[in-house]
């Protein structure tokens, strides 16, 4: 409750006090936005936390040894990772549902344990220092990059792409029936998650003075994962929704105390019973009655 | 396994063609491989100039197939006018870019694809005002129907194919499509139709081509094909000679062979017995929005083989799931030997004595055959007895004996149906009901199976059995019920409906 008491009474200290926090979230949303460009068009990818590797490390060596300035950083991070993006994803994406998912893993694995954990340039997984990040300024980047990408995610899904992508996600069979050449468009969808991913990644590492290895693994694709069908699938806005709620939680609910995985574990249980279509979705703010939840009224009398 | 065999079809430009067969003729087989879905072996294809055989699925549609789906695909979360606009994608321009920067001539086009939209669901008959908005999937049955036609015309296509579109409607739901054909048909549009409601296709269509065992054995005007020998007999089914041959419309009916099958029917008992064990009083199925079974009611005595006969999509298999508890009746009654199926467990039907044979065997393809049959003995308790009824099983039928280690996948259509048989006896049934045993068997096997369901019935079990094979099944029932979309029809002695013409218009529509 101090949260929320300190955010509407003082909001300048708040904000002072939890900077870091807001580029936390702004960090994840995007992470979540890069992940809900997959589920939009009908994959299960998990890549997205080695494409993040691949932004954050690409941006802090560029920085460490080349000195170039943060934008250019910032782009060749996105822009590798976009790459590799599309590199990896011709073969996988024949792939669908959870074969899709574990050749994902298996490319976040292999990078971590090939790349990030092996090359003296990475630091051999003891991770790099960064010396000039910002953890302070970097909140301004990481908002306005979100505003950005929320809003040219909001128009992509509104024009053919978007259609196309639905319509894929909804039945593939019946989306080549209407001249929708499925693969093209799958390898789309995954190259923008990628370039997201790997922007998101680049300005993370902008924000701590380490770069820590151990951040892109397996829990973190869950984790990123959550936030899209948490806050919802079918609308840009629900992975913001989603990050939002599930990074500021531990601070909402402070004195859950040790317990806090027991309930927000809890929560999310009740949300995916309750709300399987997300935070954000179709249906307004209605909550789904489980088949197995007793009626509250008789049956009718039966007239026959 | 050839699906579809060596068949040349021509659709002249401008008409409509149809095409039928049988249940597992090929027929949307066919329709796969001309568009996309499954690859060529052998043969080729063209649309006027171009070239299909080899092409993706998109490129086909590309070029101008479009096509609609026996099973309703629509995108069920998009709206009814989305679907409209995803149609219309393969000729629309790539406005990626445009849109990034919300530019205002991307706007006005949206506005004219809406507009379009909307053109194209008036063209099929829905009201663009009342259900453009709402997601395709809560759609009533029959718009849907309707939606994805107006989706696969956003195609602009030069060939239209329809699977089934009238499939599951009721008569003045079929009147409209049929009337919406005809307008499109009439506006310049090629339409290949695909349908098992003969007054549809023969109503219809300017030719009409008939598949059975995925080769074509006729082709011709509605008239020709209507009266052709072959085709009656696909339709109603390889009984023997002298059966075919009497059967109401065959070519050459012969007044002795007719005579005797009249003398004959006079002694069996054609009146609803009053003693049953199964009695089902006006049960009611809906799926959805679809009535599939309208108040039907039928009786089995003990003892007896009753056949439940009609054309695809009667309600047959619908009738038979409800009995067994896999669905629930919408109203109506339905007691077997004083348990009420329409409240019971599937699992407590089944241990009642009411053991279900379902549509396609389903059959455990990975096990053996073996393993297939201890399966359903599982449940027991006394594993001696059930190691001896699985032996008398084998007994029964010896092939299945003879393949007892080999995986049940590799086994013949006939042999699979043996077992799903022999499966269905390890319940102790008391009653049996046979879900088309006959579906997709070359004649010989179709004896064969034949055989082993009276042999079943002389031990003493009664049967219920669903055909599409009404020769056959009107052969060895003592009585049996005519179904047509969802009602009972008529019903008598097998003997005196296999010379009804009114069973020869519930499949052929004539």
């Amino acid at each position: 409750m101090d949260f929320f008491i300190q955010l509407f009474s003082d909001p300048v200290a708040f904000w002072q006090s939890h900077t870091l926090l807001v580029s936390q979230i702004g960090i994840n949303s995007i992470l979540a936005s890069s992940m809900f460009v997959v589920l939009y068009s009908g994959q299960l990818s998990l890549a997205a936390p080695g494409f993040m590797a691949i932004g954050a490390y690409t941006s802090v060596l560029m920085d460490l040894n080349l000195h170039t300035p943060l934008a250019v950083d910032f782009a060749a991070g996105t822009a590798l990772a976009g790459v590799v993006g599309a590199l990896v994803g011709l073969p996988v994406l024949r792939l669908r549902g959870v074969f899709l998912a574990i050749a994902t893993i298996g490319f976040i694995e292999a990078l971590s344990l090939g790349v990030i954990l092996n090359l003296p340039i990475t630091g051999e997984g003891l991770g790099l220092r960064n010396i000039d990040a910002d953890p302070v300024g970097g909140v301004y980047i990481v908002l306005i990059s979100l505003a950005v990408a929320v809003f040219l995610l909001w128009r992509l899904t509104k024009g053919r792409l978007g259609y196309a992508w639905t319509a894929i996600r909804q039945d593939e069979l019946a989306a080549r029936s209407q001249g929708i050449d499925v693969a093209r468009y799958k390898l789309i969808a995954f190259v923008i998650s990628a370039l997201l991913a790997g922007y998101a990644g680049a300005a993370e590492s902008h924000l701590y003075f380490i770069l820590d290895p151990n951040e892109y693994g397996v829990p973190r694709t869950v984790q990123v994962l959550t936030f899209a069908v948490l806050g919802g699938s079918g609308n840009v806005l629900g992975p913001v929704v989603g990050a939002l709620f599930l990074t500021t939680f531990p601070f909402v609910f402070k004195q859950a105390g040790d317990y806090i995985g027991v309930v927000s574990g809890a929560v999310l249980i009740a949300i995916i019973i309750f709300r399987p279509q997300g935070i954000v979705g179709r249906g307004g703010f209605a909550v789904v009655r489980p088949r197995w939840w007793p009626h509250p009224q008789l049956r009718a009398p039966s007239t026959g | 396994m050839h699906a579809v065999d060596g068949v040349t079809l021509e659709v002249e430009k401008g008409s409509i063609q149809g095409l039928i067969g049988p249940n597992g003729a090929g027929k949307t087989t066919l329709v796969n491989v001309i568009t996309g879905y499954v690859p060529f072996q052998a043969g080729k294809a063209w649309l006027e100039d171009d070239q299909l055989t080899g092409l993706p699925a998109h490129r086909i549609a590309g070029l101008g197939v479009a096509r609609t789906f026996q099973n309703i695909r629509l995108f069920k979360d998009l709206s009814a006018v989305e679907n409209v606009i995803v149609g219309m994608h393969s000729r629309r321009r790539d406005d990626t870019l445009a849109q990034l920067g919300t530019l205002p001539f991307f706007r006005r086009d949206q506005r004219a694809r809406f507009n379009e939209a909307h053109r194209l669901m008036e063209t099929a008959g829905l009201d663009p005002g009342e259900v453009g908005k709402r997601a395709a999937g809560t759609l009533p049955y029959g718009d849907q129907r309707r939606l994805e036609i107006a989706r696969a015309l956003a195609l602009q296509p030069r060939l239209l194919i329809l699977d089934e579109p009238a499939a599951g409607m009721n008569p003045s739901e079929k009147q409209g499509i049929r009337e919406l054909i005809e307008r499109l048909n009439k506006d310049g549009l090629t339409i290949l139709l695909i349908d098992h409601d003969m007054q549809l296709v023969m109503g219809v269509c300017d030719r009409v081509a008939v598949l059975n065992f995925g080769r074509k054995i006729a082709d011709g005007t509605p008239e020709q094909v209507s009266t052709n020998a072959a085709v009656i007999k696909a339709y109603l089914g390889t009984g023997s000679e002298r059966q075919a041959s009497s059967a109401p419309g065959a070519t050459g009916v012969e007044a002795v062979a007719a005579e005797e099958a009249q003398a004959k029917a006079g002694s069996k008992p054609a009146a609803e017995p009053a003693n049953s064990i199964l009695d089902v009083h006006e049960l009611s199925v809906s799926y959805g929005s679809v009535n599939a079974v309208r108040a039907a009611s039928l009786r089995v005595a003990a003892g007896e083989v009753v056949a439940l006969i009609g054309a695809n999509g009667a309600g047959k298999t619908t009738i038979l799931s409800a009995l067994s508890g896999l669905i629930r009746p919408a109203s109506g009654t339905a007691v077997f030997d004083g348990l009420d199926l329409t409240t019971a467990k599937a699992s407590a039907i089944v241990r009642h004595g009411l053991v279900h044979v379902p549509e396609g065997r389903e059959i455990l393809g990975r096990q053996t055959v073996l393993e297939n049959l201890e399966l359903a003995t599982w449940a027991r308790r006394d594993r001696a007895a059930a190691a001896t009824q699985i032996a008398a099983v084998m007994r029964r039928f010896p092939i299945l004996g003879e393949r007892r280690r080999m995986r049940a996948g590799t086994l013949s259509g006939g042999e699979a149906q043996m077992l799903a048989i022999a499966r269905g006896l390890l319940g102790k049934p008391r009653l049996l009901l046979l879900d088309e045993p006959s579906l997709g068997l070359a004649p010989q096997m179709v004896d064969e199976v034949f055989a082993a369901i009276k042999e079943i019935h002389d031990d003493g079990t009664t049967i219920l059995l669903v055909e599409q094979n009404a020769l056959r099944a009107l052969a060895i029932a003592d009585r049996a019920y005519v179904l047509e979309t969802g009602r009972i029809l008529l019903t008598g002695s097998g003997d005196d409906l296999l010379h009804n013409p009114a069973v020869r218009r519930a499949y052929l529509g004539g």
